[in-house]
């Protein structure tokens, strides 16, 4: 691959590694539909490279997060049965699922997303910094389960990590303090993505030569993202991730409509 | 939180930092050298196959903190975690 390829794989990998540790959210909701519409790659191959990125972001974040404590690694451990489940389960069907029903699927889930960003940048524009994590009991163990097989699922057929399902249903349902409950998800994240990777890879969807320099940009991004995430304001993080995920919902739908995604 | 539990985070969370940084280290070098020697793609082949390799890892470290702790059912729930794992491995090669 030509030098510039590389290097602008490399920086997009940066930031979407860099704005998903900042926003919360993994980068595979920006690299996805960036592969799919401006590189020609197949929904598939895609996928399958965007799942290598999640298992970098969640590698590079929870190494700090498990470091602070932050991350419940026995509520974590106890729901990855589940994702993985899912996510199992998900990629195995996913390659009998034609390229456009899953671009519709992303595309779904791309607004989703959106949404619950605006909403959690809306919450976050005059909140205090938490500083220290409160005493909590996880509870509601068989809804918690639940919306992790599903999260697992949409993981294993999109190559998306799945957080904006587990972290409302954990700060909701399962009464974790919201810093846990996103610490805790980008713990299991890895090990979701890792198990429908494994199956991609299997069937020769992860191109090494596309997925080595986004993943060596992830993991310098999402590190740095991280590290400063405690000392920026996360509301213009949000706005800047939601402008992006936007505009890649309106490109992905034109492009169905338009008969794209063959 | 007990002094159990932080110590078997701080092993947890060096874990995860190795494998990241074997991982970027064999992709960024595979890399470099990609461009002089055919064979820097296996390198960077390799570095994509370490990061593959360390959420399994991750799940085992955790699995034997559980167990020096005596914390027997949250062992069994990370070896159940490892089961599902190793069996989209074996299923994945199949494929």
């Amino acid at each position: 691959m030509a030098l510039a390829a590389i290097l602008l794989l490399m920086l997009i990998g940066f930031c979407a590694g860099g704005f998903g540790a900042l926003a919360g959210v993994g980068g595979g909701i920006i690299i996805t539909p960036l592969l799919a519409i401006y590189f020609g790659l197949p929904m598939h191959q895609a996928i399958g490279v965007t799942l290598l990125c999640v298992i970098a972001t969640s590698t590079a974040t929870s190494a700090l997060y498990v470091e602070r404590h932050v991350t419940d690694v026995r509520l974590g451990m106890t729901l990855e049965l589940a994702t993985t489940a899912g996510a199992l389960i998900a990629a195995l069907v996913a390659h009998s699922v034609n390229r456009r029903t899953l671009a519709v699927l992303f595309a779904c889930f791309l607004l989703y997303s959106s949404g619950s960003m605006i909403k959690k940048a809306w919450a976050s524009r005059n909140a205090k910094r938490e500083e220290s994590v409160p005493d909590y009991t996880p509870r509601n163990y068989p809804v918690g389960l639940a919306a992790s097989f599903i999260a697992g699922g949409f993981s294993g057929l999109l190559g998306i990590g799945g957080g904006p399902i587990k972290v409302p249903v954990m700060f909701l349902f399962m009464k974790v303090p919201l810093r846990v409950a996103a610490a805790t998800s980008n713990f299991m994240i890895g090990v979701t993505a890792a198990t429908s990777a494994y199956v991609y890879w299997g069937r020769g969807d992860v191109r090494t030569d596309i997925a080595a320099p986004l993943v060596a940009g992830v993991f310098a991004g999402s590190m740095l993202g991280a590290r400063i995430s405690s000392k920026v304001r996360s509301f213009y993080i949000l706005i800047l991730v939601v402008s992006i995920t936007g505009w890649l919902a309106i490109q992905m739908i034109y492009k169905l409509l338009t008969g794209g995604f063959q | 939180m007990s002094r159990q539990d932080v110590a078997a985070d701080r092993v947890l969370s060096h874990t995860l930092k190795l494998g990241a940084y074997a991982a970027l280290a064999l992709i960024v070098g595979g890399l470099m050298l990609q461009s002089v020697a055919p064979w820097g793609a296996k390198v960077t082949a390799g570095g994509l196959l370490v990061l593959l390799a360390t959420p399994v890892l991750r799940i085992v470290v955790a699995c034997i903190q559980f167990l020096r702790e005596r914390d027997l059912k949250y062992a069994l729930v990370s070896f159940g975690v490892l089961a599902i794992v190793l069996l989209a491995y074996f299923l994945g090669v199949q494929a």
